[in-house]
């Protein structure tokens, strides 16, 4: 850990450009005392922006070794893996950058939002607790980063799925004037009755009130005995009736009949709490004006409330309104993230998830992604290592320009990473050849083959974490899930060289080219090169009779899964710390998934066709 | 990064200035001893001599948060079991942010009490890499909130904060040092791994390298123990050991004259580089282990510990730096004794005492409550009350070189100052209780005192439910009624008759719920609902045996999927078809789970509760059964708890435990069952 963070922390020094000075780019920092000014500022810079680049700030990523994506890891396991992060961390900086390019001009706009997940409505949401790693919040500690300013004064949040229940859950009445439909089906004698009756006690309060009004009564006794008699309320300043009701069917017929009546009458659901309705609310206005006067109140006092459920979320609203190309550089765990804390609790199926987040932000950009394009074999995973190999190998001069000016306050450092993000966007474009103007002008096309990325590509780009690069000295080959096996149980502390040498020429399987990789100090991966042998190599696993070393191993307590009782770990949420275990308690459970949905196998070999195996790590 | 270095101290003056903004007497504002890793060393030392001349010490911890999930806050249904797994689950889960220290001392010259507030800021780092899984703890976002409200300083406890290492992850880290396959502690040299690869074939080799093994070995736990011990001894070290070190260091050529072969010397050289490298990796377990120092201090020199409603920080005290908490309150409550023979709880004092009922005039005995009604002198700053016919204790602060016989510049909810606050309660409420300092010596012991004896070691296991557990014995015991005026009396809980539902339809209230079941199973067969969150509820019923009527009705209600059984006046809770119900021994399950879902139908899922009604065993006596529900278990008709799986309609009827049936319901489920057989045959 102390190696990664000091990696972490020299890579804040390598500059994308040699000049000194022009490295402090300076991001504003937004908290919940300039949120809403912060927030028209955005919203103009974002109209004004071609690109949006986002970079986020957890509070921790993964709690066991093996809980950490990997280039083993299929898009199903990939995502079960994001997704439990993004469901048990907290979301504390969200730094994001609308931003244009114009020739070897970039002008960027970068905001750094401070989060935290306050319970301002008290409602227990947007989350009830959360987990952080420390050393996460250690490294967080040694970039100089202010918790006090963040709990503090970090601005809250519902998301879309939240803001609904909030809003159930506080019954707030709710103009029904334009949701009146005509009733399906035909009256009954009882809803005549409840509409006659209805209907004359509207008539009555109406009358007595408009009496009362022309009177000028301005005795308060007198008022008020009025009221108790008539059973009048008020609402506001204007006289208003609550009908009660026993069903939405009744809510439908006191509606339609107030229909003649909406000249001045407004009428107001007030719901019941568990988000039924309680009550029907009339309310007496003066006149047309003064009608629509309330009317206006009541849709102000509707979207104030929501600005305040919606708190930052009013940010992603804004971005994906706007249909403006996000670009990342984790895309995988970014926009788990965002999905999980802004829009609604993620799916259990990946495709669920992407088909949900396509319709929110239909064009996304992985930076790590675009990095390959240039050299398959350049893993560079790091955005400062990735931004000094492409100055080191093309030239293609970036200006940075941003809108908040030089550096003066030291506090203004983070999120910084977002710019770093726009500049070496940038920067690929330009190697790549692409033009970003054209992107608006043809719908996207020219990009196509880099957007949405992730689809194909789940495992390497979430390297980034720890910031290192990973050198590649042997070619990287293509494996199919079917050739890999699992296996666990065998001594401690064996490395994954010492166990191939067991294995090697233990059993007739491993004559082939077969590779042994450690997943974690409890288990290991290995590899077959040669199709059908890992089935083999199970079937004798499975089998009474080993004989030779193997059945050594066995007697130690070796055993071995195949590539499916690891994803029945992931979808079981079998998440413990050593991944022999996890494994342990999914071969234990039965198969219910290769039953349940044949379907995805095809898209599952598909991908397998697409996964590297790191030799390196061998 | 160096202004970041610096909040802080900033943080720290602007609580201060808030603190002084509200006490409008000119009381001396310094603040309490805040310590951080940079001055833990010297604090350290400081605190060990306080303690050690201390008659009590107060503590008080700030956490991340309480609870994991709203249906794991203690409720009035809680059975003595599930109370202890409440406070389990959240020991385990939430971390300590600051431990608030406080060592009292009687100084009989001044006539008042000596304290020594320090405020110890406490974040687990990863020091010593154990194994590879992370360091993870939770926070619960009110908590967080709420401290900030009282200006918490998260900095300081993030960037300064003091690590730790339990007990058993030291012997675990010490056990890897010894352990010879070597590890990430001992990074071999160069040199020792060249040497290391010298192979041992002779006997006398063998022999020669065990007895130096042997000696080295002893030089080094001598040195380990004296460190353990405090550094002060250090300076006399073992006169074996002196030579010993003098021998090895500076005498070696001479012990190469002496007749040892360079093979043997060699060896020596093996061993040397191995131990020099032990002794490096002892003295960063030693400095890991942190501020498990101070608790073992706290421990070691035997003291009277003092804390307000303190059975959470026992708990996190035990988890953290002794071991991982055990499963039953029983074995904890040992445990704790072993390490704290004597513990008194200030809110037991104050709920126990007639006298100091009186004195609290029947307010809350929270703490600042507590410490404003007793002692107003330091709270407010009143100089001498002509009104109060009784002194007041009198407490000196000494922090460093400035002391105040008024201080009050603690921000509460800041753990040093909460300790404080409690230790001034405990010496005022002993006061109230007759123990005249006055006359106590110093070599009087308070924890022997008769008139703490009766409170002494009691900690309040919920105070909900005032249930009170005895750390000597691990007994339980109600509070005694009456002793409390503000409180009702304890309804008595029969487990027994408490059946636990969830999954029902999000329209259903707990009353509704009790209107449903009361429909189908007597107008009198329920006593009360009791709602867990949203999705769950318990329902106490007025008979055992109705719960297993329940559970066998509902299962057979929901395995025929008629007309009639949607008419059932059940059918409105088990609509959706998700509605599980179970005994109480279930939600002990669920508690006992280390998962936390924020509802309680998604933690039961995520228990892995498949079934959707537990069928209770026939004969067998539930054997978690509380005590006060033995009377009422030999009431259970033996026929009224069958097995409902092999029961069918006719049964039902023919059970003598069921008149409380709706007759036409009966009748209709007997229509049912004749059409379906005939359409069988």
């Amino acid at each position: 850990m102390v190696i990664l963070i000091r990696r972490r922390f020299f890579g804040t020094k390598i500059s994308p450009n040699s000049h000194r000075h022009k490295l402090q780019w300076s991001v504003k920092q937004v908290t919940k005392s300039n949120f809403s000014d912060s927030l028209q500022e955005f919203k103009s810079h974002l109209s004004a922006s071609e690109f949006v680049a986002v970079s986020l700030q957890n509070t921790g990523s993964f709690s066991a070794p093996w809980n950490r994506v990997s280039s083993f890891d299929s898009p199903e396991t990939a995502y079960l893996k994001v997704r439990r992060a993004a469901e048990r961390f907290q979301l504390l900086q969200f730094a994001i950058c609308p931003f244009t390019i114009s020739g070897s001009k970039v002008t960027a706009h970068p905001y750094n939002f401070h989060l935290f997940p306050r319970d301002e409505l008290n409602t227990g949401m947007p989350s009830y607790s959360f987990s952080c790693q420390t050393s996460y919040l250690t490294a967080m500690a040694r970039q100089g980063f202010d918790f006090n300013a963040c709990i503090y004064d970090g601005i809250s949040y519902l998301s879309r799925a939240q803001e609904l229940a909030a809003k159930v859950r506080m019954a707030n009445p709710i103009n029904l004037n334009h949701v009146v439909e005509a009733s399906s089906s035909p009256p009954t004698v009882a809803d005549t009755v409840f509409v006659e009756r209805v209907k004359s006690r509207i008539k009555h309060w109406k009358k007595s009130c408009t009496d009362s009004t022309s009177k000028k009564i301005d005795d308060a006794l007198v008022k008020s005995l009025q009221k108790l008699v008539l059973g009048g309320e008020q609402y506001g300043s204007r006289p208003c009736m609550t009908i009660d009701v026993c069903s939405e069917r009744q809510v439908q017929l006191a509606l339609e009949m107030l229909r003649e009546f909406f000249d001045d009458l407004v009428a107001l659901k007030i719901p019941t709490k568990g988000g039924g309705t309680q009550a029907v609310r009339v309310v007496l206005t003066s006149s047309k004006e003064d009608k629509s006067l309330l009317e206006r109140e009541l849709q102000n006092a509707e979207e104030e409330q929501n600005k305040k459920m919606r708190g930052f979320r009013e940010v992603i609203e804004l971005v994906s309104a706007s249909q403006k190309p996000v670009v990342s550089h984790n895309t995988l765990n970014d926009f788990s993230v965002i999905h999980s804390k802004f829009i609604a609790p993620l799916p259990l199926d990946v495709n669920e998830f992407l088909n949900s987040l396509q319709s929110i932000f239909p064009h996304i950009f992985d930076v790590s992604h675009m990095m390959k394009g240039i050299g398959p074999l350049e893993n560079v995973t790091s955005i400062p290592a990735a931004v000094s190999y492409l100055k080191n190998r093309f030239f293609a001069p970036v200006e940075m320009e941003l809108s908040h000016g030089a550096l003066l306050d030291e506090s203004k450092i983070h999120g910084r990473t977002v710019v770093r993000i726009c500049y070496l966007f940038a920067k690929l474009c330009s190697v790549l050849k692409i033009t970003p103007g054209s992107i608006q002008s043809s719908d996207g096309k020219v990009l196509d083959g880099y957007a949405n990325a992730f689809r194909s590509c789940s495992g390497n780009s979430e390297e980034s974490l720890d910031g290192g690069i990973r050198i590649w000295t042997n070619s990287p080959r293509k494996v199919d899930c079917k050739d890999l096996v699992f296996l666990w149980g065998f001594r401690n502390r064996l490395s994954a060289g010492m166990l191939k040498s067991l294995l090697q020429g233990s059993h007739d399987v491993f004559s082939e080219e077969f590779d042994v990789c450690l997943v974690d100090k409890s288990c290991a991966i290995l590899v077959f090169f040669h199709p059908n042998l890992s089935q083999a190599f199970l079937d004798v696993m499975n089998s009474e009779e080993i004989s030779g070393s193997l059945s050594e191993l066995v007697s130690e307590g070796l055993r071995a899964a195949d590539y499916d009782t690891y994803k029945r770990a992931c979808s079981l949420g079998l998440w413990e710390t050593d991944l022999a275990s996890s494994l342990d308690k999914a071969s234990a459970t039965p198969d219910r998934l290769s039953q349940s949905d044949p379907e995805t196998k095809p898209a599952e070999i598909y991908w397998c066709n697409d996964l590297i195996i790191n030799l390196d790590d061998l | 990064m160096n202004t970041t270095r610096h909040w802080p101290q900033r943080a720290f003056i602007l609580s201060r200035a808030l603190s002084r903004a509200f006490s409008d007497t000119p009381s001396p504002t310094f603040p309490l001893k805040h310590v951080t890793r940079s001055n833990f060393e010297s604090a350290l030392v400081e605190l060990r001599s306080h303690v050690r001349a201390a008659d009590f010490v107060a503590i008080d911890m700030e956490m991340t948060g309480v609870t994991s999930a709203p249906w794991r806050e203690s409720f009035e249904f809680d059975r003595f079991d599930i109370r202890y797994l409440k406070v389990k689950d959240s020991a385990e889960k939430f971390a300590v942010l600051q431990f608030g220290v406080c060592p009292f001392r009687w100084d009989s010259l001044k006539q008042s009490f000596i304290a020594h507030p320090h405020n110890f800021f406490v974040f687990a780092r990863q020091e010593i890499p154990l194994d590879r899984t992370s360091y993870e703890f939770l926070c619960q976002t009110t908590s967080m909130d709420f401290l900030a409200k009282y200006q918490f300083d998260f900095n300081a406890c993030i960037h300064e904060g003091i690590s730790y290492l339990s007990r058993g992850q030291e012997d675990e880290a010490r056990k890897r040092l010894i352990s010879p396959k070597g590890d990430q502690l001992t990074h071999p040299s160069h040199n020792l791994r060249e040497t290391t690869d010298l192979p041992l074939v002779r006997v006398a080799d063998v022999l020669f390298t065990e007895r130096m093994k042997k000696r080295l070995g002893e030089w080094r736990d001598d040195l380990l123990q004296n460190r353990v011990g405090g550094p002060q001894e250090e300076k006399v070290p073992d006169d074996l050991n002196q030579q010993f070190r003098t021998v090895f260091f500076k005498m070696r050529p001479a012990l190469s004259l002496d007749g040892f072969t360079s093979h043997q010397l060699s060896l020596i050289r093996m061993e040397e580089v191995k131990t020099d490298h032990q002794r490096r990796a002892e003295m960063k377990i030693n400095a890991a282990v942190g501020f498990r120092h101070v608790i073992d201090l706290l421990s070691s020199e035997n003291k009277l510990i003092v804390g307000h409603n303190c059975i959470l920080d026992i708990a996190h005290v035990h988890s953290k730096f002794l071991a991982p908490l055990p499963s039953t309150a029983e074995e904890f409550v040992s445990c704790v004794n072993k390490y704290f023979p004597s513990i008194i709880d200030t809110k037991i004092l104050l709920n126990a005492d007639y006298t100091l009922q009186r004195k609290m005039k029947r307010s809350s005995t929270s703490l600042s409550s507590a410490f404003s009604l007793l002692c107003p002198e330091i709270a407010h700053g009143f100089t001498r009350n002509v009104l109060s016919y009784e002194p007041c204790v009198k407490v000196e602060v000494h922090v460093d070189e400035m002391r105040s016989s008024n201080w009050n510049s603690g921000a509460k909810h800041e753990a040093g100052y909460d300790a404080f606050m409690t230790g001034c309660v405990f010496a005022q409420a002993c006061s109230h209780l007759g123990i005249d300092f006055q006359l106590h010596s110093p070599s009087e012991n308070l924890t022997q005192n008769e008139k703490l004896q009766k409170h002494m070691n009691l900690l309040y296991l919920s105070w909900i439910n005032g249930d009170i557990i005895d750390l000597r014995t691990g007994n339980r015991s109600a509070e005694l009624s009456g002793s409390n005026m503000i409180r009702k009396p304890y309804r008595k809980i029969l487990f027994k008759n408490i059946l636990l539902l969830w999954g029902f339809p999000s329209k259903l209230k707990p009353s509704m719920i009790r209107d449903c079941i009361c429909k189908t199973l007597g107008p009198t067969s329920v006593i009360c609902t009791y709602g867990i969150d949203q999705t769950a509820v318990f329902v106490q019923f007025s008979k055992a045996e109705l719960v297993s009527d329940f559970l066998n009705l509902k299962e057979t209600l929901e395995q025929s999927n008629d007309a009639i059984s949607h008419l059932h006046p059940l059918s409105q809770l088990l609509e959706g078809g998700n509605t599980h119900a179970a005994s109480y021994e279930t939600y002990k399950e669920i508690c006992a789970s280390p998962i936390s879902k924020v509802l309680f139908a998604d933690q039961a899922e995520a228990v892995g509760i498949k079934w959707k009604t537990e069928l209770l065993p026939s004969d067998k006596e539930e054997s978690h059964d509380n005590t006060r529900s033995h009377l009422e278990s030999a009431m259970d008709s033996p026929q009224a708890v069958e097995k409902s799986k092999s029961r069918n309609t006719e049964d039902v009827v023919n059970d003598s435990s069921n008149k409380r049936f709706c007759d036409d319901i009966i009748d209709s489920f007997l229509k049912v069952e004749k059409i379906r057989r005939t359409t069988n045959l």
